[in-house]
């Protein structure tokens, strides 16, 4: 029974942290049409920001450093797409894809030159400490809490930015009928930036819980990181915010279960995860909740 | 209010608007019509300033070659070829968006809306429903609703028509003729030859990417040119 429940709640923090990066990989592909590669690394920038705001600034404090490094890495999101991205915006699918995949190599060797001593692991900090609560003999960390209420409230918040707000409606307009939206006054670009600020900053917030989570941050792990975003958004449907987090779950617990009850499981995570994307590749190209199949590059 | 200079125009290689000159004056309802493939579309994509002419000059409002973004804001409504409504959002998100694409602002699209109401009652019926699942007829309406809704000065619209019961087409000939009769400009680009030159004042006929005929609409309905290119 406490392994049970131990479970539960190791999917539900894996799933929330998925769901943090799926999110952003499907609403940037809804807006651009473009499957960006590197948002994993982007978002794994975020540990590194912050403790590198806190080596710039160690008067600042952690918390200043968290806030800051969500908001810096937005900002990055933007500046990527300013000098990058936007640049394949209507090229063909796998010039986009080269481009944002060499764009994720660029960020993370990046991260290794710049960052002191880039090329090994560093410990980072529990964001929460302390237990919670015990249920049912399992015990629940402050951490897997906030991680998980972290995610229930972003995802709150997104749909609120989505279907609530005047940006939202011209975010959707934009990625319905890019050119219907220019007759209707809307500057696309000012919106790509809005999505690429969004996106990237959820994906930071994905990114200082995974550092939490496992304890270190590492120049590569975006690598990852992204990919079970990447997948988890695929599962769901691509270009679909519910889909994404269905994705998300759908991956956490299938990763989580094999970690379970397969012996030596854990090394087996991710050949489980990534067969799950081949066989719903597969069998429902468009996802489980999408109706846009994955464009072919 | 719109004006081409001798404007050309090529996708790729291939010419397509060759030296096309076209002038609606304020308070005009000027009928553009032509056989498929004549470049009408490409004319309303250059006017709106999707398509950059290769040479001329491009017009709207006084404005010279305008960015499409900025087009709406001159005080133009716009009704592009299949109409366009953005299927996933709402009726009412659609009419805001055309709301803000003239105005600029939110305020006063309530009594936008009410306007609208009286043109188009039904439309009112509708708010809440996804533009995607309205009936052909329906987003006909809904698409005009749209860009009249911030009471723009000029219309320009691309077969508005196409695929509307004939009851539907005589329904919404006699908007745009009373919108017409209200004061607002109108460019309407047809191949409902017909009745566009019967509500029109002025009519441009366009043939493989040329004016090959431009005269009053009462002396086009009689025009062989017409007749050829429709009937033959
Ligand atoms: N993006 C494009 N690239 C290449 N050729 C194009 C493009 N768009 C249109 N054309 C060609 O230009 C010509 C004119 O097209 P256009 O859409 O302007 O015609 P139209 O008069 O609106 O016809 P219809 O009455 O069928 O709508 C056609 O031969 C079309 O195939
Ligand atoms: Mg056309």
């Amino acid at each position: 029974m406490e392994q049970v429940v131990q479970q539960l709640i190791n999917w539900l923090a894996l799933g929330a942290i998925t769901a943090l990066l799926a999110v952003g990989f499907s609403l940037l592909f809804g807006v651009l049409n473009v499957i960006h590669f590197s948002h994993g690394d982007v978002a794994l920038t975020a540990p590194f920001v912050a403790m590198g705001v806190l080596i710039a600034l160690p008067a600042a404090g952690f918390g200043v450093a968290i806030i800051a490094a969500i908001v810096l890495v937005g900002f990055m999101g933007v500046i990527l797409d300013w000098v990058s991205i936007r640049r394949f915006r209507s090229a063909p699918p796998m010039m986009a894809l080269v481009a944002t995949v060499a764009l994720g190599i660029v960020l993370r060797e990046l991260i290794r030159l710049l960052y002191p001593n880039g090329s090994n692991p560093h410990s980072f900090p529990r964001l929460f400490e302390g237990t919670a609560f015990t249920i049912a003999g399992a015990t629940v960390s402050w951490l897997v809490v906030a991680m998980i209420g972290c995610s229930v409230l972003t995802m709150f918040a997104l749909t609120l930015i989505l279907y609530r707000s005047p940006l939202g409606m011209r975010i959707r307009a934009v990625s319905q009928d890019l050119e219907m939206a220019r007759l209707a006054g809307i500057d696309p670009n000012g919106i790509f930036q809005a999505t690429f600020f969004i996106a990237s900053a959820t994906g930071a917030v994905g990114g200082l819980f995974t550092a939490s989570y496992v304890g270190l941050m590492r120049f590569d792990m975006g690598i990852i990181a992204g990919l079970l975003g990447f997948s988890a958004a695929v599962i769901g449907g691509l270009g679909n915010m519910t889909g994404a987090i269905v994705g998300s779950l759908v991956l956490a617990g299938l990763e989580t279960l094999a970690q379970a009850i397969l012996p030596d499981g854990a090394a087996y995570r991710l050949v489980v995860a990534f067969t799950l994307v081949l066989v719903v590749l597969v069998f429902r190209p468009a996802g489980l909740l999408g109706r846009v199949p994955v464009p072919k590059v | 209010m719109i004006e081409l200079e001798a404007v050309s125009t090529r996708y790729g290689a291939v010419p397509m608007l060759r030296e096309v000159t076209l002038r609606v004056g304020a308070g005009e309802l000027v009928c553009l019509l032509g056989p498929n493939g004549a470049g009408k579309t490409t004319l309303f994509k250059t006017v709106a300033g999707l398509i950059r002419p290769t040479s001329g000059t491009v017009r709207v409002a006084g404005s010279p070659d305008a960015r499409t973004e900025r087009i709406a804001a001159l005080g133009v409504g716009l009704v592009p070829e299949n109409r366009r409504l953005f299927p996933g959002l709402t009726v009412a998100q659609n009419l805001c968006l055309g709301y803000e694409a003239v105005r600029r602002e939110r305020v006063g699209f309530d009594q936008g809306l009410e306007d609208i109401g009286r043109l188009f009652p039904r439309v009112l019926e509708r708010l809440d429903q996804m533009a995607g699942t309205l009936s052909g007829g329906e987003q006909a309406m809904v698409a005009l609703a749209r860009a009249l809704i911030g009471r723009p000065t000029v219309l320009v619209m691309d077969e508005p028509s196409l695929g509307l019961a004939p009851k539907l087409i005589r329904e919404y000939f006699r908007i745009v003729e009373e919108l017409h009769a209200r004061g607002s400009t109108v460019l309407l680009i047809e191949q409902n030859a017909g009745m566009a030159l019967r509500i029109a004042q002025r009519g441009y006929v366009l043939s493989r990417g040329s004016v090959v005929a431009d005269d009053a609409a009462e002396a086009l309905r009689k025009s062989s040119v017409v007749r050829n290119l429709y009937f033959s």
